[in-house]
């Protein structure tokens, strides 16, 4: 009989799985002082859900903000690579399954994502007014901290960054600045230009650069209008079906992933690469993957901006410890390490008259020149767009060659 | 009695296993798969109405098939030519080996050495006679994919048809050369009997296998038409997970046909074996 042991035993901690979790819930913590979730916090150990596909973000998190959530607070910060719909799923199927402890705590999210999340009852909840650097550090007034991509946040995510979409060039004199002359660049060099898949959100964000340039006016578009899709729609997809034939194998097929691209711009099979992060390329050429002559282009006719957020896990096992470890990441401090284009070197979302001169002259240091200027960004667009470019390029784009 | 009722209890941890993992995963994506409206089949219809679904179960079936007859051929002549060097273990190591890396590193080294930046295309350019390297990866005929499939398989191969050639009885041969066989029939009757069913089974294995395998096509693949597993992968998380329902139908499709497809294959090796097996006793 001994040989079923392991077997009961196994049944035995499926069961244990469902048994009622004794977390605090957001309602009693935000009755709580900072002080008193701070000390609860100490000893804990943290995780984070998130994408783990850039070396410099990757460095950012195990170099800078691990040590320091170790030293500050005494929390063990743990970092678990998964890209946003795997850790969602997993999410969910935790949830269906009645399971309260869930291995990670915090998740790096935003748009489309973020309302998935959001009507599956995925997050912890509306936590942003219990940490103080929301009120010391962060720029309160920016519209990102009401909607992220048409969708209302209600506290249940704060903004930890902010993108702006540009383009890499290597060996190229004169770079185009605007989608006409890019499109123009395409066709002088056949094979030279291409774009991820739509189903990745660097390919995603592309098509909504051809939305923002179809549209005469950003404001007919950011939110939702299914009376312009109708008229428009097939513009955009016009300009994609004539752009295909000069991308990269002739628009036959396209990079799966940004890091696919990436790899065919390293190895010289394409000219051109792109994404969000204007300061992305910096830490790969410093690496030697990307060549010294690669230059980025922001488009001076409108760059798509971009937000991402942290969020919490509605099964997270620690959340005063999440908690601390958030309101750190949304400090000046790791705010202003995480501009150093050395490692992450992605835009703050801080608010300049809340810091210190010194804290001011230090981002003006590492920011440097921009890539593109405040005035040429463009607002995001409604995730629901997202949605609507994934049902339907294939379709309309890459099935009509 | 007894020893039935002792193989069905040998055999109670393996069928709980199944039950357990497979069954429960099949029986979720099946109630996944099911329209909570009038019509419960409408996802299933809405499946087979999709022309991205038939060209990709299309370009599923091609690769699979290619990929699967391509490595039997090649695994059953390395078998056959090389079986009595496969006696010592160095030999037989070094045939496995590309057993031991795993199917994503594999689609890697294809890149690395097939890529229109890879290895083979620069040493064609420093040659004279200066040829352009044919595309094959993330080509549209799957030329990578296939490749892959045969570098990975041919040993899986090998090692199922090793312990066949080594038991069969060469005496037979012999027979066969004074009655005046030669080529083609020599191996009809004195081989394939015994390797025939092996070979059948070693088919359904990689068929099957190669159909529902993602990573290599998601690699080495084109965005349209994508394989069955990668069109699925992307129906399961795209949209707000919209086209789930339609992802979890197409599985179960694909399960169904495999299911039909090992009990049609192995109903037909059984009764070849029997039928050969009363022949050989109404002879003797």
């Amino acid at each position: 009989m001994n040989k079923w042991y392991p077997l009961l035993f196994g049944a035995a901690s499926l069961t244990a799985g469902c048994a009622e979790n004794n977390t605090a819930d957001v309602e009693t913590q935000q009755e709580r002082d900072w002080e008193e979730i701070v000390e609860e916090a100490a000893g804990k150990e943290v995780g984070i859900y998130m994408w783990g596909g850039d070396e410099g973000i990757n460095a950012y998190m195990d170099e800078v903000v691990a040590p320091a959530l170790e030293e500050q607070y005494d929390i063990s910060f743990q970092r678990y690579p998964m890209d946003t719909p795997e850790f969602l799923s997993r999410l969910m199927t935790e949830k269906e399954a009645g399971q309260q402890d869930g291995a990670a705590d915090i998740l790096w999210i935003n748009g489309e994502n973020f309302r998935n999340a959001k009507e599956n009852e995925l997050l912890y909840g509306s936590f942003a007014s219990i940490l103080p650097n929301m009120e010391e550090a962060v720029n309160t007034e920016a519209p990102y901290i009401e909607y992220d991509m048409g969708i209302e946040v209600d506290e249940m995510e704060v903004p930890w960054g902010n993108v702006q979409y540009a383009f890499q060039f290597r060996d190229e004199e004169n770079p185009p600045e605007t989608l006409e002359e890019l499109f123009y660049w395409a066709e002088e060099n056949p094979g030279e230009f291409t774009y991820p898949n739509v189903s990745n959100d660097t390919g995603n964000g592309f098509i909504r650069h051809i939305i923002h340039h179809v549209a005469e006016d950003p404001e007919e578009v950011t939110e939702f209008n299914e009376a312009w899709i109708e008229e428009n729609g097939d513009e955009v997809w016009e300009i994609l079906r004539s752009l295909q034939p000069s991308l990269w194998r002739n628009g036959e097929t396209y990079p799966e992933t940004l890091s696919q691209q990436d790899q065919l711009f390293a190895n010289g099979e394409v000219s051109a690469t792109l994404g969000f992060n204007e300061y992305r390329a910096e830490s790969l050429i410093e690496q030697g993957t990307f060549p010294e002559d690669t230059q980025t282009v922001g488009l001076s006719s409108g760059s798509i901006s971009s937000t991402h957020y942290l969020s919490m896990a509605f099964n997270t096992q620690e959340p005063e410890a999440a908690l601390v470890a958030i309101n750190y990441m949304l400090s000046p401090e790791a705010q202003i390490a995480k501009l150093d284009p050395s490692m992450w070197g992605e835009g703050h979302i801080l608010d300049l008259n809340k810091l210190t001169e010194e804290e001011v002259e230090e981002i003006e240091s590492l920011v440097g020149e921009e890539v593109v200027p405040q005035e040429e960004a463009l607002p995001e667009l409604d995730a629901r767009y997202i949605s609507w470019i994934q049902e339907n390029w294939e379709q309309e784009v890459v099935q009509q060659r | 009695m007894f020893s039935s009722a002792r193989s069905f209890l040998l055999l109670a941890p393996l069928l709980l296993f199944m039950i357990l993992f497979v069954g429960q995963g099949l029986y979720r994506a099946f109630s996944e798969s099911l329209h909570a409206g009038d019509n419960f089949l409408e996802n299933y219809e809405q499946l087979f109405t999709q022309g991205t679904f038939w060209s990709s179960l299309q370009i599923s079936v091609y690769v699979a098939f290619v990929s699967t007859l391509l490595s039997l051929i090649i695994g059953l002549w390395i078998t056959r030519t090389l079986f009595r060097l496969f006696r010592t273990d160095q030999w037989k190591l070094a045939a496995w080996f590309p057993m031991l890396i795993p199917h994503f590193v594999a689609a890697y080294i294809i890149v690395l050495f097939f890529s229109p930046s890879g290895w083979f295309s620069a040493v064609l350019e420093s040659l004279p006679l200066a040829g352009t390297f044919p595309v094959l990866v993330n080509d549209p005929l799957y030329l990578g994919v296939i490749i892959t499939y045969i570098w990975k398989e041919v040993p899986f191969v090998v090692l199922m048809l090793l312990p066949v050639y080594q038991e069969i009885d060469w005496r037979m041969e012999e027979v066969g050369r004074s009655l005046g066989a030669k080529g083609f029939t020599l191996f009809r009757t004195v081989e394939w009997p015994w390797a025939g069913p092996v070979t059948a089974e070693v088919f359904l294995i990689l068929f099957v296998f190669i159909l529902g395998a993602f990573e290599v096509p998601a690699l080495l693949g084109v965005t349209y038409p994508a394989m069955v597993p990668v069109l699925a992968f992307e129906w399961f998380y795209q949209g707000g997970w919209s086209n789930r329902p339609l992802a979890q139908a197409m599985m179960i499709v694909l399960t169904f046909f495999s299911v039909l497809l090992s009990f049609c294959l192995l109903y037909a090796v059984q009764r070849s074996r029997r039928k050969w097996m009363k022949g050989g006793k109404s002879n003797a």
